[in-house]
């Protein structure tokens, strides 16, 4: 729980021709963490065609499921085997043909929608045509000098075909729009026709059919139109009748396709991190937890019969940075694990933060919005909504529950001060103890995460880092001797001198750590090094200051229910009792937002950043489906 | 788009850019250099690449032909250098400054659409054409994964017209539709793409003024007359069509001399007809790679200037990104033509690069 589990780096060998099955029975032992093969004699890629034909098949399986649903659960059985790369091929072919026929008929869908708006469009233009008194069939003789066209062109070509067209000797003259369409009537020499085409399929002109019938007689066109939508109609039901027709045909096939494509998955996806080969020869590499290698081996037994090798190892030194990190966590902690996550995923062998994040945050949280009836009213709000949201409710709950306890520590209930005497003190009695209280947490904290980072580099094999850095065990002593120096000062205690000593001793350790790391000139080594130690002064010293917030927000949190009280009790009884409702809510809804954030802030900032380098990679196994990809 | 910063804020965003293009414009290959690019040992190649500030193509570089250390192709890796840069210049900017060199970088994606289109239209596998893409990076906006997955062009069309290029795309969809042309779908995206660029210097030319707008003409007035020669002399084109087909411009050649130089009949004639500051620049070309490299050569000197005045800071960032992408593709010429085994005199005539006077 403090820490990622130990694993082990395999490469499994098999034949080429039982990769998907592998890769299938690797996904159902489900603690099989892929990774890029490491042995060089192998140079082919032989599962590269298959994740091809799988992401192929898969993208048009999904658009053939949002066309023709398949909303049946898929259960895979335990024994199905992974089709080999031949029916992946064979099934991507049909899903194509498939899809293009469904494709086909979408298409003509579209081109019917499309047809029924020009037909509107023709059914206005011949009304203004009429009204204009223009003689149809005499300007679109096709004997004329004169070459007219009338169509429709997007809005914001207008002006770009007028000018080209211009240089043709051709006119164009806009009589309606509707929409981003800009319909005209083109005319010119119809000598210089041939000229105007490309120009026009361009500019995405399109031209508007007007049939002979609709150039004479105004009933004869309106019979013709009112013929047309009757024909484009039955022709769009005709085409709904298709996509159903196509629906029930492929629907059982689809269902099918659904649960192949699902064992193919595995191969697929341990192909994105690197599978290798040599002629029948293929090795799948990746991480298995150390505890788990037993039951992996019984399972490829049982699976294979022999017909495999399994390399094991350690991870090796220089890898340590490229291994997936896999905490399991128990159920209660598990809700804090995102607010983790948020800052980075540990490394794998670093320590993991979430416990004392968990503790920590929540003491924080309580400290700084201390109050019975505050911490009540997150609690059941957060028990209420647990359904919407889900594990997060328990961080409220909890929360809830802690600002309760230091409510009661505190003697606060909705900010009423007089109600409960404390348990333990009043922050606004006694400020000065719960200050010098905070900056004390805030010692041990950050002693604590210098402890972690020496821990990690030592790890890490950063073994002059773990002694001598800023951030390591030199750090520490400086830290240590330089809060012992300032206790003394205060007089506190009587630990001037030995503190001083320690202060002194730890600075110029990490001065000349500086100093040795700093590869550059003389100046910049003197100058990088004088700022990176006055840095780590400043640093600590800024950081452990960090921690007053804390006792400001119980103060805060105070004074603001005393400003409310104040408000309240220049009002008649109504208003008196209104704003102290309204005033508890906005405590509850600005402070509880703001001290939540504080807190985390001191985790990510004052505690994180001093241990957890948060670029470590999460263990990702493979799975039978992407929803269940996590252990 | 972030927010617009403070007065002070903006005075030190600003200083932190002409600091960072000074910086970077010490980066620029002079003629020099890129001529002991050319004579270099094979072994050398790659000291002066990362001497060069291109440490992405010396990381990619092998001397053999058919061994590349890195997985990206040279065009790649030139490209991510660009953008790497790029993403740089923009962090303090915001506003039109802002939205402008992010739209610069937008070619680089309507050259990945361009891609994928070819690459439906000739029926290839989605994994082909995924590999030859440009890696975009932050700059990337298009799902290529889901869009190299679309059946066919129609598809395809339909997908990038609910996205980002909408308004360029739907144009291109319109044309090929009307003629089934892969020549329509390129020349409209291309069209689209700069045509929205001029709308996008708009801003910057009324409040940046001259420097900005300077290079701005240099280069839609260079791709304006390139255009025109080979629409109207390589393709043939009707006059019409080649005016249709150039990008709106209020600069130096506007829409009134553009169609009366695509209704001349010859390459001659055309140049004869350019303003007299033009007919300098292109004197003794007669063919359109010439006129391009001429063109260029203006626009790359113009650009110096730029980069070396006191200009305002986004005009000199443009200026800097103008004469980074020349240099690249002159390096790309000489690496592909060491890889090619080319001799190095014919490396020198295929760069047809005049000295800029950089550095």
């Amino acid at each position: 729980m403090l820490r990622a589990e130990p694993l082990l780096r395999i490469e499994l060998l098999m034949l080429a021709s039982e990769a998907q099955d592998a890769a299938l029975t690797l996904a159902r032992f489900g603690a099989f963490n892929p990774a890029p093969c490491t042995l060089k004699t192998l140079k082919e890629s032989p599962a590269v065609a298959y994740r091809e034909a799988w992401l192929e098949a898969e993208a048009r399986l999904s658009k053939l499921l949002e066309q023709c649903g398949d909303t049946v659960p898929l259960n895979i059985p335990a024994d199905a085997e992974a089709p080999a790369l031949a029916d992946l091929e064979e099934l991507n072919a049909w899903l194509k043909e498939a899809w293009g026929r469904c494709l086909a008929c979408h298409e003509n869908e579209a081109q019917i929608v499309d047809a029924l708006k020009h037909l509107d469009a023709l059914e206005e233009t011949l009304a203004k045509l009429e009204r204009l008194n223009v003689d149809l069939a005499h300007l679109l003789r096709a004997d004329s000098l004169l070459a007219v066209s009338i169509g429709s062109l997007p809005a914001e070509s207008v002006k770009r075909v007028t000018e080209a067209l211009a240089m043709t000797c051709h006119l164009v003259s806009r009589f309606d729009r509707i929409g981003e369409q800009v319909f005209a009537v083109i005319a010119g020499p119809r000598a210089r026709q041939d000229e105007v085409h490309g120009l026009l399929a361009q500019a995405g002109w399109r031209e508007l059919p007007v049939p002979d019938e609709l150039r004479t007689h105004p009933q004869a066109a309106r019979t013709w139109m009112e013929a047309e939508r009757t024909r484009l109609n039955t022709q769009s039901g005709a085409a709904c009748r298709i996509m159903d027709g196509l629906r029930d045909q492929f629907a059982p096939r689809l269902h099918e396709a659904r649960l192949r494509l699902a064992l193919a998955r595995p191969l697929a996806e341990a192909a994105l991190a690197g599978v290798r080969g040599k002629g029948g020869l293929a090795a799948l590499s990746g991480w298995v937890p150390r505890r788990q290698m037993d039951e992996l081996r019984h399972t490829l037994d049982a699976h294979f019969h022999g017909r495999y090798g399994l390399e094991v190892r350690e991870p090796a030194a220089d890898e340590t940075a490229r291994v997936p990190s896999l905490v399991r966590y128990p159920g209660w902690l598990a809700p804090f694990v995102p607010l983790v996550k948020g800052y980075g995923i540990p490394r794998y062998g670093e320590f993991d933060p979430a416990l004392p994040f968990a503790f920590t945050y929540l003491l924080l949280f309580g400290a700084m919005f201390g109050d019975i009836g505050h911490g009540a009213v997150i609690l059941l709000l957060a028990a209420v909504l647990h359904r919407r949201l889900g594990r997060m409710a328990w961080i409220g709950i909890a929360a809830g529950a802690v600002s309760m306890l230091f409510g009661l520590l505190y003697g606060s209930i909705f900010g009423y001060e007089d109600i409960l005497s404390p348990l333990w003190l009043s922050p606004l009695h006694d400020p000065i103890r719960v200050l010098i209280l905070a900056v004390g947490f805030g010692v041990g904290f950050i002693v604590f995460t210098l402890l972690v980072n020496a821990r990690n580099k030592f790890v890490a094999g950063q073994v002059g880092e773990a002694l001598f850095d800023s951030t390591g065990l030199a750090g520490l002593v400086f830290y240590l001797g330089a809060v012992g120096s300032v206790v003394s000062l205060a007089g506190a205690a009587e630990l001037a001198e030995p503190a001083a000593w320690m202060a002194g001793l730890g600075i110029v350790t990490i001065a000349a750590f500086k100093w040795v790391e700093a590869r550059a000139g003389l100046g910049e080594r003197i100058l990088v090094t004088a700022i990176e130690t006055l840095e780590t002064g400043i640093n600590l010293f800024s950081n452990t200051l960090s921690f007053m917030r804390v006792a400001a927000f119980s103060l805060n949190h105070v004074a603001l229910a005393l400003a409310i009280f104040t408000l309240a009790n220049g009002l008649d009884t109504a208003g008196h009792w209104l704003t102290i409702v309204l005033g508890n809510i906005v405590i509850i809804v600005l402070e509880g937002g703001i001290v939540a954030i504080q807190a985390l802030r001191l985790m990510y900032y004052e505690g994180f950043s001093r241990f957890f380098s948060g670029d470590g990679t999460e263990f990702v196994p493979l799975r039978l489906s992407p929803q269940a990809a996590r252990v | 788009m972030p927010e617009p910063w403070p007065d002070n804020v903006t005075r030190t965003m600003s200083a932190y850019l002409n600091t960072r293009v000074s910086l970077y414009a010490g980066r620029l290959w002079n003629d020099a250099a890129l001529d002991a690019l050319i004579s270099v040992a094979d072994e050398a190649v790659t000291d002066t690449l990362n001497r060069g500030g291109l440490p992405q193509l010396a990381a990619g570089y092998s001397p053999k032909s058919g061994q590349q250390q890195d997985a990206r192709s040279l065009e790649q890796r030139l490209i991510a250098q660009i953008l790497d840069e790029t993403r740089v210049m923009i962090r303090p900017l915001t506003g039109p400054a802002r939205t402008f060199l992010t739209f610069w970088t937008a070619r680089f994606e309507i050259s990945n659409v361009k891609t994928l289109l070819r690459s439906k239209l000739s029926d290839e596998r989605p994994a082909a054409a995924l590999a030859r893409l440009i890696p975009m990076g932050a700059f990337g906006r298009l799902d290529n994964q889901d869009l190299a997955h679309a059946e066919d062009v129609g598809e395809l069309l339909r997908r990038l017209e609910a996205g980002p290029y909408a308004g360029i795309v739907r144009h291109a969809r319109r044309a090929f539709e009307q003629s089934r042309d892969p020549f329509t779908l390129d020349a409209a995206l291309d069209r689209g793409y700069y045509e929205g660029l001029t709308l996008h210097a708009q801003p910057l030319e009324n409040t940046v003024g001259t420097p900005f707008r300077s290079l701005m003409a240099n280069l839609i007035d260079r791709i304006n007359l390139v255009w025109l020669l080979r629409y109207r002399f390589n393709y043939k084109l009707p006059p019409a069509q080649v005016y249709y087909l150039l990008v709106g411009s209020h600069y130096s050649l506007p829409g009134t001399r553009l169609q009366e130089l695509a209704a001349l009949d010859s390459v001659e004639a055309v140049l004869a007809a350019l303003p007299a500051a033009w007919q300098v620049k292109v004197s003794g070309v007669t063919d359109i790679p010439g006129v391009f490299a001429r063109m260029e050569q203006a626009a790359a000197e113009q650009a110096l200037r730029v980069l070396r005045s006191g200009a305002p800071d986004i005009a000199r960032a443009f200026a800097y990104l103008i004469l980074r992408e020349r240099d690249l593709r002159a390096i790309r010429a000489v690496l592909r033509g060491r890889h090619l085994g080319l001799a190095e005199a014919d490396i020198r005539t295929a760069l047809q690069r005049e000295p800029a006077g950089v550095m």
